[in-house]
């Protein structure tokens, strides 16, 4: 290993960079977009939810259990026309996502001490979206007959203590550590930082060396004295540069416009986040051994790292939530280590030592990766 | 007529092409059927297996009743606390993602008719999660509390009528049981699809300028619009193939997702996605010199097609600016036609304005591409 040749490379590959400007303010701006789009887009707190009052009723008690949903900020109403077709048609364009059904009769019933049907029927095409709805609907309908009761047994001239005991025997008490409003923003964005650290950096360094395939300039390569090692390093120093340039801008758009609370180890933040650009860049470099085309490696680096990005990094699930196969194929990933790592700075106020684990993870799967790619990459070329 | 030739031949061409790069037609291959089923099969968005702990200084057959009702498949338990400091060390290292915090005398208080607090601590690193461990748990709870007051005042579950309570009915349509992999895989499948026709037309047109071969097709009669249209024709013939793999081996094959509409119709929209899709991809290649610039360029622009659609996120939790942007996504209107298609059955009423939006959408990038690829001509003669 020379340090000057690498060097020399390091130089070229950074002149090269920079009389791309398009290339290189596209690698220095791309994760930040992804960083603004996705930390909007994935907030899956849901709020004014269009939803269809059909009201056959038309007592002032059904019109008051309707309020409860027209002025909650999870709802909003979208018409009270009784016309059931309509109403089923405006589902079926997704132009809202519930229609709550009262029946005739509804005070009657309730008012004779009896209980009263309400139908709710929801659109079911998104799943996430359709427990969401259910949840908030249950929450409602359950205050409200919590004092519902309440006002019975009070009718019926009991104690306020027993009132209280009977209407909610067991008083729930729930409190949100880490991230004490439980808003999806702050999960969101301090994880995503490791999602698109994944998705960026390889594609770069991949790009770096099929280019030179498709263009044949690396056959110099080939018949420099340079090794292997020392072109792997020098084709990935330049871009650690601006990757390590990215880990602090993310940081930034992390906490301030996302507000994210930072309560860890930053040193520790640093040291994991420029560890899994590195490792991440090695993917690319590894990747690049087996595609000769710029567009095959561009594809292949999507491929390698959305699924496992999106899916198998805790973002959207915690990993202890999936089955078996989808644990087996987080922990193949460096994403899942990466993202308890921030949430864990983040969120959870962790430092060192807390992180050990994650860290020593992050550091062998460093080691193997450039490991495999100096291992795959090859000087003669097969034919 | 001679220009349906032109455009025949041109066609073949880009399928050879393509044919040849067999790291790509792996990858092809790949996006269409395991990344598919993978996105299908991977991830539950609802409570699944979620580890939670108790800490109980009750110890009561109380406690242990509601405990055993946080069952699987929604729940997991993970065992007692010993003492309070285990409590954060667990939640710290992610052992357990909810604790419940029985206080002392429980039961005692249940028995009194006194009424009685039970802690809930829930991590909300991922709010996701913890929103819905603490909509589920709260059902749960109240749930066993309501069987309480019934057996206080000695009534039987069917008695429950004789209070004047609302009873809430629920009937979920499109899919009734909330099977996440219908969801998820055929959202996958939309979009691999838009990765794909952004792509692979953006980087043949690259590939023509780097090579040197633009120059060819400058010499020969053929006309900007023919390069163009006949990358998208071999563009749609890739996907529809693509897509009926998809849709044979692993929509229905794996997942049996119900299709209750046209599976023709589906197709037709599909044709009519790719080629707005192309369009957009090749607008990106007109505008770029080479090709980490086509990847870059199409990574910025399919991010917010994709995040724009509702694919992942419902148009009800994004703010009012970004959902007010929807229209301008393609793939907003191909993935209500597509679970319009597949899951509700709806009929061409609803598809026709949806289709005309896209495809207009469509015209008007591939219109902008024309002209911006008839200038570069213009500067390359």
């Amino acid at each position: 290993m020379k340090l000057k040749r690498i060097l020399a490379l390091v130089e070229k590959e950074t002149l090269e960079m920079w009389r791309d400007p398009l290339f290189l303010c596209l690698a220095l701006l791309v994760p930040s977009l992804f960083m603004f789009l996705f930390g909007y887009g994935l907030t899956l707190d849901v709020e004014h939810l269009p939803f269809w009052a059909i009201d056959y009723d038309q007592s002032p008690t059904s019109r008051d259990f309707l309020a409860n949903f027209s002025y909650s900020r999870y709802f909003s109403l979208k018409s009270r026309e009784t016309d059931e077709r309509k109403a089923l048609e405006a589902l079926v364009k997704g132009k809202i996502r519930l229609i709550l059904l009262v029946p005739p009769d509804f005070e009657r019933e309730l008012a004779a001490g009896r209980s009263a049907p309400v139908q709710a029927l929801i659109d079911g095409t998104f799943p996430y979206r359709a427990q969401i709805v259910k949840n908030y609907v249950q929450a409602i309908v359950g205050k409200l007959n919590r004092q519902k009761l309440k006002d019975f047994f009070r009718h019926k001239g009991l104690s306020e203590a027993r009132v209280e005991a009977l209407s909610e025997p067991i008083r729930l008490e729930v409190r949100y550590i880490y991230n004490e409003e439980a808003r999806s923003r702050w999960s969101v964005a301090s994880a995503l930082i490791g999602v698109i650290l994944l998705m960026v950096p390889p594609m770069l360094t991949s790009l770096a060396i099929c280019r030179e395939k498709e263009s044949g300039a690396i056959y110099n390569i080939y018949v420099s004295t340079i090794s292997r090692a020392e072109f792997l390093l020098g084709k990935a120093l330049p871009y650690f540069g601006i990757t390590a340039l990215n880990v602090l801008i993310l940081f930034l758009w992390a906490t301030l416009v996302f507000g994210a609370p930072f309560r860890g180890s930053f040193s520790c933040y640093l040291f994991s986040a420029l560890l899994y650009s590195f490792c991440s860049l090695g993917i690319g470099l590894w990747i690049s051994a087996f595609v000769r085309t710029q567009i095959a490696a561009l594809l292949l680096s999507l491929i390698v790292a959305m699924i496992p990005a999106f899916l198998y990094s805790g973002l959207l699930v915690p990993v202890v939530c999936l089955d078996v196969s989808g644990q087996v194929e987080a922990h193949l990933f460096p994403a899942m280590y990466f993202v308890s790592l921030l949430h864990g700075t983040f969120l959870k106020g962790l430092g060192w030592r807390a992180q050990a684990g994650n860290l020593l993870a992050l550091l062998i799967y460093t080691g193997l990766i450039y490991l495999l790619a100096y291992l795959s990459f090859h000087k003669r070329t097969k034919r | 007529m001679k220009s349906l030739r032109r455009l025949w031949v041109l066609t073949v061409k880009e399928i050879l092409q393509l044919w040849r790069d067999r790291v790509l037609l792996l990858a092809s291959l790949y996006l269409f059927t395991v990344d598919i089923f993978l996105a299908g099969s991977g991830i539950k968005l609802t409570l699944h297996q979620v580890p939670f702990s108790v800490f109980d200084l009750d110890r009561s057959a109380a406690s242990r009743e509601l405990i055993a009702r946080f069952q699987k498949p929604y729940f997991r338990f993970q065992g007692y606390l010993r003492s309070p400091e285990e409590a954060f060390r667990g939640f710290d290292q992610g052992r357990f993602l909810a604790l419940f915090d029985f206080p002392d005398g429980f039961e005692e208080d249940l028995k009194t008719e006194r009424q009685t607090r039970l802690q809930l601590l829930v991590d909300t690193s991922n709010a996701i999660m913890g929103n819905l461990i603490a909509g589920y748990s709260a059902l749960i709870v109240s749930r066993y509390a309501q069987d309480i007051t019934l057996h206080r005042l000695g009534y039987t579950k069917e008695m429950l009528r004789r209070f004047p309570l609302v009873d809430l009915k629920w009937r979920v349509f499109f899919n009734p049981n909330q099977e996440e992999a219908w969801f998820n895989a055929l959202s996958e499948l939309l979009t691999v699809i838009t990765m794909l026709t952004m792509l692979l037309p953006a980087a043949a047109l690259v590939r023509e300028k780097e090579r040197g071969t633009i120059e060819q097709l400058l010499v020969s009669p053929v006309s900007p619009l023919e390069v163009l249209l006949s990358k998208i024709s071999a563009m749609t013939l890739v996907i529809l193939t693509g897509t009926l793999l998809a849709v044979g081996l692993v929509l229905e094959g794996c997942f049996r997702v119900p299709i209750r509409g046209s599976f023709f119709a589906f197709l037709l929209i599909t044709v009519f996605y790719v080629f707005t899709s192309c369009g957009y991809g090749l607008f990106i290649g007109t505008l770029s010199r080479n090709l980490a610039q086509v990847g870059l360029l199409t990574i910025i622009a399919i991010a917010p097609i994709v995040f724009l659609s509702g694919t992942w996120t419902p148009p009800e939790a994004m703010p009012t600016w970004l959902r007010s942007l929807m229209v301008f996504s393609p793939l907003y209107h191909y993935l209500q036609m597509s679970f319009g298609l597949f899951l509700k059955g709806t009929g061409w009423d609803f598809l026709a304005p949806r289709a005309g939006r896209m495809l207009g959408l469509g015209v008007l990038v591939l219109f902008a591409s024309t002209l911006f690829f008839r200038k570069r001509f213009a500067q390359q003669g």
